[in-house]
């Protein structure tokens, strides 16, 4: 849908007036907030000040879960063309959940081989037959550099990889589906520290070529990989500092005081 | 232990007084074997066509109940509205409840009010016992699947949907894949429960001696039912001891049945290797 307030041409996402509440209980409220294309926003704040679920209302995924209710607007810019997330002319819901990725906080494979962990999206979602298939999953395990740790194995469960090559995995299967943004949902914190950093690298090689927003519980990996940074606080964005601000430690400082 | 101990008394005894039975004329009295198992020539003295009808009757049965069981189980934990839910589970429950030889005289009235009306040759016959059975055993099916379904890690869900597909999708290709192996017990004991089941039967159209089943609006024989006329009407020791060895035959049926089970289920593992 078009909108004549959106006029910069780098905006991808625009968050407006957006308030989630679960059963009655507001979890976030009133948040506003614009992505640009290529950028990577960083998102922190305590455990329970919403950053999951402001994720999850980007890519609708609150709806799985009973006694969700979502107000405000969400508008994203996709093919040349905004369109509505929410509302009577929405994007479909797999169309949307198959242009906004997301990577859960815990690695999430389908207890199922390698292969089928790729081909089940693909064919199902994105509607793509065999040897198409085969190279998207073949890129994909690339950019995640997981292709030479895999290849000869791709019919084994995807359950006997390593956490972090599990975690890879479920960043390749995302990145399978060439998504506009990409929603990462702490994607470090259930690995080990050696794995962690191998993610954040990676991260920052693709952060190159994606658009991604990524909830955060390390506030060092914050400060190495954004963009920018917004901080939430009980529900709601409590303030935002630009990569200049990020780099300045007694910003920085005041800033970490202000929120834990 | 105590179950294990049970079990073997049980077969124990059933061995001890069946086992001299067992041999081809068990199955086929005096009959010649061939022409006996392709229905050309019929069986008196055996339970060969019992063995049949009770095939043919699970069969039925479960190609009524099996399919109907998975997508209400399914359609009540993945989308029926909580309020429908509550009210379809409290239907569900009593179905359960409902004793078999009721269930067998809901199939007897249901004759009579069809003969009364738009149908006056309908009679008791293999499908309406088959129908009944499958209603008697939907309520496990139902249960089983909903469990499995709830039990289930709510982030398989989520990933399925997290990657654009639809409920169906998700449903179809990832859920239930992942629940087979648990499905499969619970609808091979409601299945087992439909064999052995005799009240329902003896109202809807199982008689003595009807030969191998003729098709679906005919008479038929089947196994529960010849052990309890084996045994109800005996004339000698001999037939009784027929009776049990009925009994071993149903047994070796059931347990055919769920190997047959175990089969499919390692060959779905193999296509699907979930887990």
């Amino acid at each position: 849908m078009a909108d004549a307030l959106i006029k910069d041409a780098d905006l991808l996402l625009q968050v407006s007036d957006l308030t989630v509440s679960f059963n009655g209980t507001e979890v976030i409220a009133g948040v506003n907030l614009t992505v640009d294309r290529g950028e990577l926003l960083a998102i922190i704040g305590r455990s329970g000040s919403g950053k999951t679920t402001l994720l999850r209302a980007i890519n609708r995924l609150n709806e799985c879960f009973d006694g969700a209710s979502t107000f405000g607007r969400i508008q994203i810019h996709l093919d040349g063309q905004w369109h509505s997330v929410y509302g009577p002319n929405a994007l479909p819901l797999t169309v949307l959940r198959r242009r906004v990725g997301m990577v859960f906080q815990n690695p999430n494979v389908l207890p199922t081989s390698i292969e089928r962990n790729f081909r089940l999206p693909l064919q199902l979602a994105a509607g793509l037959s065999g040897a198409q298939i085969r190279q998207r999953m073949e890129e994909a395990l690339g950019q995640a550099q997981l292709w030479g740790e895999v290849k000869d194995r791709l019919h084994h469960p995807a359950t006997t990889l390593s956490g972090g090559q599990q975690m890879r995995l479920c960043l390749a299967r995302a990145l399978a589906l060439e998504p506009q943004i990409l929603l990462l949902d702490e994607p470090t914190s259930s690995v080990d520290h050696v794995a962690a950093t191998r993610i954040e690298a990676l991260l920052h090689d693709l952060k190159a070529r994606y658009t991604m927003i990524l909830v955060s519980h390390s506030l060092g990996q914050t400060r190495r990989l954004a963009d920018r940074l917004a901080v939430m606080k009980q529900g709601c964005l409590a303030g935002c500092l630009e990569r200049g601000q990020l780099d300045d430690d007694g910003i920085f400082k005041e800033l970490i005081n202000d929120i834990f | 232990m105590a179950t294990a101990a049970a079990v073997a008394i049980l077969g124990v005894f059933l061995l001890w007084r069946g086992a001299r039975t067992l041999s081809l004329g068990l199955l086929f009295g005096d009959a010649p074997i061939l022409a006996a198992i392709t229905g050309r020539v019929p069986v008196w003295e055996g339970i060969w066509p019992a063995c049949v009808g009770s095939l043919c009757l699970a069969a039925l049965a479960s190609a009524l109940a099996i399919p109907l069981g998975l997508a209400s189980g399914i359609y009540l934990t993945r989308f029926a509205p909580a309020r429908l839910k509550k009210s379809l589970v409290l239907g569900i429950d009593l179905l359960a409840g409902i004793p078999s030889i009721v269930m067998g005289l809901f199939g007897f009235t249901l004759i009579l009010l069809l003969r009364r009306t738009f149908w006056p040759e309908a009679t008791t016959c293999l499908l309406l016992a088959a129908v009944c059975l499958g209603l008697l055993v939907l309520p496990y099916i139902i249960s089983t699947t909903r469990n499995v379904f709830e039990s289930l890690p709510a982030t398989l869900h989520l990933t399925a949907t997290a990657l654009g597909l639809t409920p169906w999708q998700a449903v179809a290709h990832v859920l239930l894949p992942a629940a087979v192996p648990g499905l499969i017990g619970g609808v091979l004991l409601a299945v087992s429960r439909a064999v052995e089941d005799t009240a329902v039967i003896m109202l809807t159209g199982v008689v003595a001696n009807a030969g191998l089943p003729a098709g679906l609006t005919g008479k038929f024989e089947a196994l529960p039912f010849a052990i309890y006329y084996l045994a109800a009407e005996h004339q000698s020791p001999a037939e009784l001891d027929r009776g049990f060895g009925a009994a071993l035959v149903l047994l070796a049926l059931t347990w055919a049945l769920f190997q047959g089970a175990r089969y499919c289920q390692r060959l779905l593992m193999r296509r699907w290797p979930m887990r």
